[in-house]
């Protein structure tokens, strides 16, 4: 793959929030590409900067109190120059929500307007972006359902949400995300809200439309079963940084960094459990964010800590192998101070 | 669906009645009134009610009769409360939506300003507006505007700020939308609820407001009737006949009493948060 397929390249970027109690580090220097129809999965913790890595990118983040300090994120559309979307007007960001990079939100029963129309909302994007009338929005809007999935199209069209069940309502905002035909789709954590049932049925149906399209995916979720199944690429999150990147087989086959490992061991599996008969967990809980010491966030939990790994964070190590991946850990860092 | 639960609420269905009585009679006014309203008889000064004459509310000390002057100031005062309702509403809503959207200094401001209004008393304040704009009808319109101006400003505000960081206008800013679609295809429907109730109740506050003018003199000028210079005149002759005063005392207290059940009935209905308490 050469480098005219990325389309997206995120790097050092940091995004911060100033709370009451000082300074959060939300996103702590976050780096990586997405190709064009390419499926990256974003795992990591409740608050270990998933979701406020992808606010980011669409100038999303609450502000204030957030407040995306450094970095670039290049978007590069097809046909179109490379733009810094974090140096460009808000006017020019805004155009390309929507339409070339759009998002699903995790909870389907309050991402839709509960007062308006389905057709309208599902229409709303052709229309901000493509200038459709109301007539042609919601045929659109009609077709759309129909390829979602959705029995009676035409009726279900004039409903309200309320009258949708929640595996509906999020193929409603799958539908919305596609609207556009999209480059990018960032989905963060879309099955979380729903039964186990309808979450395959939801990621199959992310997975052949955006297979149709060639459409990039940023699959944000703490569900390795789901990045397992979805994604092509990892990056494993902790603390505000990618801890590690890697192709998914590589990832799950052999993972290098101790949080990683002590992720894929804390997946209940019916065959395995703890010498105690209990569900193995990582020990300790995630780090607070404020004021973190130059160290690496995860040494107080982790079994393989050394001296180092108290004084200074790790550096980015490139592991040569069937494919390249990366890895912050003192375990595998190449030069700098030896244990 | 609504319609059935207004059927059921019987504080909503009374105020509507109460108002659907003087809707009736402003109607039936445009097309006939017993007696002309303005017109002077010097044969029945100060009469009372009585069936044989036809002054079915009695006559004032100009012979006029008062169940006319009543239906017509009937349309005066509606038209007054309507017209003064609308313009807070709007001049009130479009300031308090934008103050709790944008939030920052722009909402600092607007509800500072609002926050010195809100200071005074609201009879006050549309006295000192009446009294820079001047004693005309249409003044009136503005002076009860202008005191409603930062109580919808308030409601809508408030009303914003609960759903502004909802995930659904996320959804739509991440979808491409941009604040004036947030807010006019958002969250001006999602919050006309506590509107509806706040115009029906400014509604009744409205009718008080320009009777209180009239009554004070800086509303509707006579010889026209409104009710609250016709309680003004009666005053003086209260004594010897107290019908000049009773009967339009008792249309004010009547179509306030309307709008306040339908205020109430409306917000019952209207809010799910008290579907349970019923």
């Amino acid at each position: 793959m050469s480098d005219d397929d990325i389309i997206l390249k995120v790097t050092g970027l940091k995004t911060e929030f100033r709370a009451e109690y000082g300074l959060v580090k939300a996103v702590d220097g976050i780096s990586f590409d997405l190709r064009r129809g390419e499926t990256l999965g974003l795992v990591g913790e409740s608050g270990s900067g998933k979701s406020v890595t992808n606010l980011s990118i669409l100038r999303l983040v609450p502000s204030p109190p957030g407040k995306t300090v450094d970095g670039k994120v290049l978007f590069h559309a097809a046909g179109e120059g490379e733009r810094d979307l974090l140096a460009v007007s808000e006017e020019e960001v805004r155009v390309l929500r929507g339409r070339n990079i759009s998002m699903i939100f995790q909870d389907p029963l309050t991402s839709l307007n509960p007062v308006l129309r389905v057709s309208l909302q599902i229409g709303e994007a052709l229309r901000l972006h493509h200038g459709l009338s109301r007539r042609e929005a919601r045929a659109k809007a009609i077709e759309l359902l129909r390829l979602i999935g959705i029995p009676d199209p035409e009726r279900r069209a004039d409903e309200y949400p309320h009258q949708f069940s929640g595996g509906m309502r999020q193929r409603v905002m799958i539908a919305m995300a596609l609207s556009c035909d999209p480059d990018i789709l960032i989905a963060d954590e879309p099955t979380t809200a729903l039964d186990v049932t309808i979450q395959a049925q939801i990621l199959d149906l992310i997975k052949s439309l955006a297979a149709k399209k060639r459409t990039a995916v940023i699959m944000i979720t703490h569900d390795l079963g789901v990045v397992a199944g979805m994604c092509e690429t990892v990056c494993v999150m902790y603390a505000g940084r990618i801890v590690e990147r890697a192709q998914v087989d590589d990832l799950f086959y052999d993972p290098k960094h101790p949080y990683t490992r002590g992720l894929l061991d804390s997946i209940p599996r019916a065959d395995r459990t703890g010498s105690d008969g209990r569900l193995y967990s990582i020990p300790g809980s995630p780090p607070s964010l404020v004021g973190m010491p130059d160290a690496c966030p995860f040494h107080p939990r982790c079994a393989r800590a050394m001296d180092i790994c108290r004084k200074a964070y790790p550096p980015e190590t490139l592991l040569e192998g069937r494919a390249p991946r990366r890895v912050s850990c003192w375990l595998h860092a190449k030069e700098g101070p030896k244990p | 669906m609504e319609t059935r639960a207004l059927r059921k609420n019987s504080i909503a269905l009374t105020g509507l009645a109460i108002v659907g009585v003087y809707v009736a009679a402003i109607l039936l006014s445009f097309v006939w009134l017993p007696f002309d309203p303005v017109a002077m008889d010097t044969e029945h000064l100060l009469e009372g009610p009585s069936l044989a004459t036809g002054h079915l509310f009695g006559t004032d000390e100009f012979g006029r009769d008062i169940l006319s002057r009543i239906m017509k100031g009937a349309s005066v005062s509606l038209v007054i409360s309507l017209s003064a309702t609308a313009l807070g509403a709007v001049a009130g809503v479009l300031m308090g939506i934008w103050a709790g959207y944008l939030g920052g200094r722009w909402d600092q401001v607007l509800m500072r300003v609002a926050d010195v209004l809100f200071s005074f008393p609201s009879l006050l304040l549309a006295i000192f507006v009446m009294a820079i704009l001047g004693e005309k009808t249409y003044n009136v319109v503005f002076a009860i505007g202008i005191v409603y101006i930062p109580q919808f400003a308030r409601v809508s505000r408030g009303a914003v700020l609960t759903i502004k960081s909802s995930e659904f206008v996320r959804a739509a800013r991440s979808n491409g939308a941009s604040s004036g679609f947030i807010l006019f295809r958002h969250l001006l429907p999602n919050i006309l609820v506590p509107l509806i109730v706040q115009v029906s109740l400014s509604l009744s506050v409205a009718i008080l407001l320009e009777s209180s003018l009239s009554f004070l003199g800086l509303g509707v000028q006579p010889p026209y009737p409104s009710w609250g210079n016709m309680l003004s005149a009666g005053r003086k002759v209260m004594v010897i006949a107290p019908w000049t005063a009773v009967y339009p005392g008792l249309a004010i207290v009547f179509l306030v009493l309307g709008f306040n059940l339908l205020g109430d009935g409306l917000r019952d209905i209207l809010d799910p948060r008290l579907k349970n308490a019923r």
